[in-house]
């Protein structure tokens, strides 16, 4: 099956370079696709001088957008699966055959890698578990799905699910949401633990003084998702 | 409602639509999107020929005043016109992202032509040297 990683990019000048190396080794048998979110700084120029296989957005879309054109890539190139990692080096791409194993054998469409299953590496700060605790609540009640770590952003999805990412993904703070829309197109979700370190370098697009509006924002979307789409019954 | 304020209304509104079409005609405003301006300016214009039929309107929902309906109205229209600017405007935001997603994966593809390319002439050049 072609597998395709999309590591989307804004200001990774400092870790790209590190990430998409450690992914070559880790599994040399996926193609990688890096999606310069119009950054600011020489995340482009190093790509450019690494030959890597990236693609530029003229214009800074934020990070459902990067991640979405990937997911386009993906399905105008057909590829089998995708997995999205972060390019500041925080997912361990050791995990990737973890995370892509159930989607091989076909016992899953959507794969998220959970930090919070086997409780080791990075675990993020108490205030920002409490945070996905609630987030992970929210979408219980309106799915039925339970999940553990709903904002991670390590996960792998088949080609079902390529199709409907690209077609509609979430714009702002995509993960939750992203759930939601696969969990009422009735979607098989399954967490896989996997370890996590903290950020090697650049900004989480989770910033303290943003994490009430992020709160109070990806909250409305997941319930509007759910009432404005029907779920369907397989 | 006083004739002198019938009057300045007429105007006034008279002002609001030769504006709205010379906008038009210069085509600074595409018609699907001014359409809900000229309603409004047509329901401003009959409520100030007919203010009777304005007054008892605004008796029927309930406020005292005619000028107190006439600007309720106002900010009524005012925010339907919000709204639909900013629906207008999260749809073109979908439209320029996904132009913006399309144009990212062209210059890949023409990249990688390119490179093709260039291979190409570098063989054919080295075939021609021998």
């Amino acid at each position: 099956m072609k597998v395709l990683v999309i590591i989307p990019a804004y200001n990774e000048e400092e870790s790209i370079k590190m990430t998409i190396d450690k992914l070559s080794k880790d599994a040399p048998y996926v193609d990688y696709l890096v999606v310069n979110d119009c950054s600011r700084d020489h995340t482009k120029e190093i790509l450019e001088q690494m030959h890597a296989s990236f693609i530029s957005l003229p214009v800074n879309l934020g990070i459902g957008g990067a991640v979405q054109s990937g997911y386009r890539y993906a399905l105008a190139n057909h590829y089998d699966i995708a997995v999205q990692i972060d390019g500041d080096g925080q997912h361990d791409t050791a995990y990737l055959a973890t995370v892509l194993e159930p989607l091989q054998k076909q016992e899953a469409d959507v794969v998220i890698g959970s930090r919070f299953i086997a409780k080791e590496g990075f675990q993020s700060s108490g205030m920002r578990r409490a945070g996905i605790k609630i987030l992970d609540s929210l979408i219980f009640l309106c799915t039925g799905i339970e999940i553990k770590d709903s904002t991670s952003g390590f996960r792998a999805i088949n080609r079902t699910m390529i199709e409907l990412y690209a077609k509609e993904y979430p714009i702002d703070y995509p993960e939750p949401e992203a759930i939601v829309r696969a969990a009422v197109e009735a979607a098989r979700i399954l967490e896989v633990p996997v370890v996590m370190k903290e950020r090697n370098a650049g900004q989480s697009s989770i910033r303290p003084l943003h994490s009430a509006y992020y709160m109070l924002k990806v909250s409305i979307a997941i319930i509007l998702c759910r009432i404005s789409n029907h779920k369907r019954r397989k | 409602m006083s004739n002198t304020l019938q009057i300045f209304m007429i105007i006034a509104e008279v002002i609001y639509f030769i504006l709205i079409f010379c906008f038009l005609k210069r085509k600074t405003l595409s018609l699907k999107y001014t359409l809900l301006w000229l309603i409004a300016g047509l329901v401003m214009l009959f409520f100030t020929i007919f203010p009777l039929t304005m007054i008892r309107a605004v008796k029927f929902i309930g406020v005292e005043s005619a000028m107190n309906g006439l600007f309720a109205l106002c900010i009524f229209f005012i925010i339907i016109i919000l709204m639909s600017l900013t629906s207008i405007a999260s749809k073109q935001s979908e439209r320029i992202r996904t132009l913006t997603q399309q144009i990212a994966i062209l210059e890949k593809r023409v990249r990688e032509i390119e490179e093709l390319n260039e291979k190409a002439d570098e063989n054919s050049n080295m075939q021609e040297g021998a």
